[in-house]
């Protein structure tokens, strides 16, 4: 089976459609739209460019009240090197990795076998359990911290990984959404499969899962992205630092970041550097996911 | 299922068949694919919904005291406590100002893009990017660009004549709702890009032809803006708004980053003060009735949604 | 119905069968829940003690240069401190971890918020037995103070400083406006006026205000102004008492001095201490623990300031103050030997607390420390050491204290006075108002 025939097959609303255009001379109106739109995305990275220059300034040049340089006069990397000094930066970030790759993993496997037994199946109370799914995409997750807190430290959870993570692993949402996408792969090529003896769960592995590329990676890039930058929940449950995660870490923990702007813009550098390196990397999958997410 | 008689020839010919009428049979099978999320569901869900409803009745404090069953007085309380309505009142606030930036820019990004499209790398990246950076950091950029004296943004207001040097504008900080338009303008930035993402992918599925046919027609290029593509959004646009309502109304990192809730509680929100009645004031109870209000503001827009989302499908 | 026939919630807190039950569910489904810390964390044989503090500022970084000597001295300990931004976020983080059982070792608090910290529940005593081990002594601190330590008699915490406001002054300024004795140290004022006069000729020179304050914490300036004029406030069950002239007194000192332009009306804590080094200010009311700040600021010249007690204003010189102590944050199980190394640490940190007093500007509550000649000797430390007789500590009530509701609620209404966006008598009801509010609700600590 090849991914061409499995999109074909699938028929995912998330291929966008090509659109051939005649070669026209460029028109004064598209001059504008190019100058307006470059105009504007410069812009909306400023604050991000703001960050990374003033994280390569001598935290004199950097201080309130200098005269505002965009190209650093002395570059330094003194303030990369406090944070590298420190070191509690990268264990932030190592908890943030082990935590999204857990909640990531978990809600992989757990909603995509949901979904699949939903889609395929009929069982006892299969509606019943289906109709309750559908009313917890209703339930907001903040709206549930207190009681969520309490239960987590009466399973002794409080304060660990799985503590952080496995509250975030319930994401009807993504049952939903990986459901109606298998509902919408005939049925043909997994009665061929079993007709030559493949078990369920083979089925689900060799022939269900290649065909919905897209929408794993649409969901596992959205839940990884929901999870790094999750702020309520780890600032809850982890109280010590060792276990905090990034955007926790950097928040909570007064370390002198306070006043040392260098220093304070290469934590936020390295803080936000991660996904958005994931994010140039899967640009395509990331966009084709929001629509293939969003507008189903 | 155990027939074994499978050849080769009948699986390609599988694949032209038509997809086969459904085969229902019940057993337990499925039920063991769908057990797992199941019982994560039931005690990271389903439980605590209970647990929380059955708190609100009690006076159980995070100290850990025992806790005693009060009635309906948390309830009671809730319903008349000013801060409580302050807070709400603050995230409809929040949710009316940062909704039409949200939608109008995102609409605006969308189509720039969707016209220059040899730039579509590079601008999606732009739009986007923010939404992927945590919000930890995206504060620190703010507070600090929003610094009074030596900040970015005022530096350049000055150097426009926009800001009077001698009296710079306090923007996170700042009295007048100057706190909450300050979290305004940081949220557009961080998170206008999702939406953006979702117009551009609503309108690379519009076909081409609907325009032909109109520029034969003469359509201006506002015109067809108009008549054509932004009721072709409309659909979009629901969504949009309705997931920006239920977003909005869960503000809270952010807010309490930033401003704390200042001044004076101008910029507290509701999630907010569920932290600050629970955890700050360590009232369990109390905050899970407050919990319980707030859940019952964001069931009813979410039903919307899911209105919205079943229609779709039909 | 006070006992409601079997509760959901009681089966996490009261019953111990269906816990194991659940317990050993989540660990049957492969979880391994217990053995799940941090990966960074215990992969030296030391024994590892974790400190929780607040302390952010300049004296933050005389306990960072104190762990370093308890360090070098104890090779076998591993001390992990973190800094907490100060106040709530540090108290709520202290509560939620001690509640769950992960919070610190060891931690900070202020004295008076050892009531809201519930020390029943959240805090472990500490026995007597334990220090004597450790070679610290009850007698070894000022009564006063160690009486505050105790509740339902067991002791909960160990005092390390007593530390209140105080008044800096720039030595150059005031001599230009002859407000220095013969010996350097600033003149006696007497009255509210009398030391406006002050201000106002100082306002001449530095040509922006007289003194710099923190109008973020305007708690502490009314306490002291409010007690100078002996003013009383005590809680009853649902009431208090407090006497309303001489609090809108206290309340019109701040709306005076601000509206004066005497001293600023808005500056949070870092542009109050700015203030008074760039020179906009030659006096501010702060702290004393900004005294490190301000000697480094000097540079070669550390003598640039001086400090004192509080200008008396209602015919004495009391001030806001209070004590950083260390408590214990509750465990579900102690290693003895962790036990026994984090003890050790407090009674180090008491007993070394010479630096803490000479870097940090408190005043030490180890006696064997203050009674020292060396201490005596110390400058301006000596100049204010009134401070320890002077300092008035907040009411008792679970909301009040060092960061707590009272002090957080009373100052964001005084920042709108410092502000002049209102009016003494308006702050005054709204004072009112809100420890009416704040006494309504129900008592979660006790």
């Amino acid at each position: 089976m090849t991914a061409a025939q499995a999109t074909s097959v699938a028929a995912t609303p998330t291929e966008p459609r090509t659109i051939r255009r005649r070669f026209r001379r460029p028109s004064v109106g598209a001059v504008i739209v190019y100058v307006a739109a470059t105009l504007l995305a410069v812009f909306w990275l400023l604050p991000l460019l703001w960050a990374l220059s003033t994280s390569f300034k001598t935290e004199t040049e950097a201080s309130l009240g200098q005269d505002i340089h965009w190209w650093p006069e002395t570059w330094s990397v003194e303030g990369y090197k406090v944070l590298f000094e420190r070191g509690d930066h990268f264990t932030w970030m190592l908890n943030s990795t082990i935590v999204s790759v857990i909640v990531t993993v978990l809600t992989l496997v757990l909603c995509v076998t949901a979904a699949y037994g939903f889609s395929r199946f009929d069982f006892p109370a299969k509606n019943v359990l289906f109709g309750a799914i559908i009313a917890g995409l209703m339930v907001p997750g903040q709206a549930l911290i207190i009681p969520l807190f309490d239960l987590v430290n009466a399973l002794h959870m409080g304060g660990t990984y799985w503590g952080l993570a496995l509250p975030q692993v319930v994401a009807p949402v993504m049952v939903f959404i990986l459901k109606r996408f298998f509902d919408a792969i005939p049925k043909d090529y997994e009665e061929a499969a079993k007709l030559d003896g493949a078990g369920h769960f083979r089925v689900l592995w060799n022939v269900i899962l290649p065909m919905s590329g897209p929408i794993i990676a649409a969901v596992a890039i959205f839940t990884f992205i929901g999870s790094w930058n999750n702020y309520l929940w780890p600032l809850l449950v982890a109280s010590d630092p060792s276990m905090m995660t990034l955007p926790v870490g950097l928040q909570v923990v007064a370390g002198g970041y306070g006043l040392f702007y260098a220093q304070n813009m290469a934590a936020a550098v390295l803080g936000a550097a991660p996904l958005l390196i994931v994010f140039l990397i899967f640009q395509k999958r990331i966009v084709e996911g929001v629509a293939g997410v969003g507008l189903k | 299922m155990t027939v074994k008689t499978a050849t080769p020839a009948a699986a390609s010919a599988a694949m032209t068949r038509p997809p086969s009428a459904p085969r229902k049979k019940k057993s337990w099978t499925g039920l063991w694919f769908v057990l797992p999320f199941v019982a994560f569901y039931a005690l990271f869900l389903i439980w605590p919904t209970f647990l929380g409803l059955y708190y609100s009745f009690t006076d159980k404090s995070l100290t850990g005291r025992p806790a005693s069953w009060v009635g309906l007085d948390n309830w009671v309380e809730a319903f008349g406590d000013e801060r409580a309505w302050n807070a709400l009142v603050n995230t409809a606030e929040f949710t009316l100002y940062s909704t039409p930036p949200l939608v109008v820019l995102a609409i605006v990004f969308a189509l720039l893009v969707n016209r220059a499209r040899k730039l579509g790398w590079f601008l999606r990246m732009a739009f986007f990017a923010p939404f992927v950076v945590p919000v930890s950091v995206v504060t620190m950029i703010w507070m600090w660009i929003y610094q009074p004296e030596g900040g970015l943004l005022n530096h350049y207001l000055q150097l426009l004549g926009l800001q009077d040097a001698s009296a710079p504008t306090v923007w996170y900080q700042g009295e007048n709702g100057m706190a909450m338009w300050s979290v305004v303008i940081t949220t557009v930035w961080w998170t206008v890009g999702f939406n953006f993402l979702l117009y551009l992918a609503a309108l690379q599925t519009i076909d081409p032809s609907v325009y032909e046919a109109s520029s034969i027609d003469g359509a201006s290029w506002w015109r067809q803006l108009w008549h054509i593509t932004l009721p072709l959004l409309n659909r979009t646009t629901a969504m949009v708004i309705v997931l920006q309502l239920i977003a909005s109304l869960r503000i809270f990192d952010q807010m309490y980053i930033m401003t704390g809730g200042g001044p004076n509680r101008e910029s507290e929100v509701a999630i907010h003060y569920i932290y600050i009645a629970g955890f700050e004031g360590y009232r369990i109870g109390y905050a899970s009735a407050l919990s319980y209000v707030l859940f019952i503001l964001i069931l009813i827009i979410s039903i919307f949604q899911f209105r919205l989302f079943s229609r779709k499908e039909s | 119905m006070p006992n409601h026939p079997s509760p959901p919630g009681s089966v996490f807190k009261r019953g111990p069968s269906r816990r194991a039950l659940l317990t050993g569910t989540a660990a049957a489904a492969g979880l391994g829940l217990a053995g799940c810390g941090s990966v960074t964390g215990g992969l030296s044989d030391k024994t590892r003690v974790k400190q929780w503090n607040l302390l952010a500022g300049a004296d933050g970084a005389i306990m960072t240069e104190m762990h370093g000597n308890f360090s070098a001295e104890h090779p076998d300990v591993e001390l992990e401190a973190t800094t907490f931004g100060w106040g709530t976020p540090f108290y709520t983080r202290l509560v939620m971890g001690a509640s769950s059982g992960n919070a610190a070792d060891i931690a900070t608090i202020h004295l008076s918020r050892l009531k809201s910290v519930s020390p029943d529940t959240l805090l472990d005593a500490i026995t007597i037995d334990e220090l004597t081990e450790a070679g610290i002594d009850a007698a070894d601190f000022p009564e006063k103070i160690w009486e505050k330590c105790f509740h339902e008699d067991r002791l909960y915490a160990l005092p390390l400083d007593t530390h209140a406001l105080v008044n800096y002054y720039n030595r150059d300024v005031c001599q230009q406006i002859g407000a220095l004795n013969p010996d350097g140290t600033l003149i006696d004022t007497t009255g509210r006026e009398s030391y406006f006069d002050l201000l106002r000729a100082a306002k001449e020179v530095t040509g922006e205000f007289g003194t710099s304050l923190d109008t973020f914490g305007g708690w502490r300036q009314f306490w002291a102004w409010y007690r100078q004029a002996d003013g009383e406030m005590t809680f009853g069950d649902d009431d208090f008492e407090m006497d309303d002239d001489k609090a809108l007194q206290a309340i019109e000192t701040m709306y005076l001095m601000a509206e004066e332009g005497l001293c600023p009306t808005f500056s949070d804590g870092a542009q109050c201490a700015a203030n008074f080094e760039n020179g906009a200010a030659a006096f501010v009311q702060v702290g004393n623990w900004e005294i490190n700040r301000f000697k480094l600021f000097g540079g070669d010249n550390p003598d640039w300031f001086s400090m004192t007690e509080m200008p008396a204003f209602f015919g004495n010189r009391r001030t806001q103050g209070d004590c950083h102590s260390f408590v214990l944050p509750h465990h579900n199980s102690w290693d003895p030997e962790v036990r026994k190394a984090t003890v050790e640490y407090a009674a180090y940190m008491l007993k070394n607390s010479y630096r803490w007093g000479e870097g940090g500007g408190h005043t030490p509550s180890y006696l064997p420390v203050t009674e020292s000649p060396e201490y005596q000797a110390l400058q301006p430390n000596a100049e204010y050491s009134g401070v320890v007789e002077n300092v008035q500590f907040d009411p008792d009530v679970w909301f009040s204290g060092s960061a707590a509701r009272l002090f957080d609620e009373t100052g964001s209404i005084f920042l709108q006075v410092y502000s002049l966006a209102m009016k003494p008598e308006e702050a005054l009801e709204l004072m009112k108002d809100r420890i009416h509010t704040l006494l309504a609700l129900p008592n979660p600590v006790d």
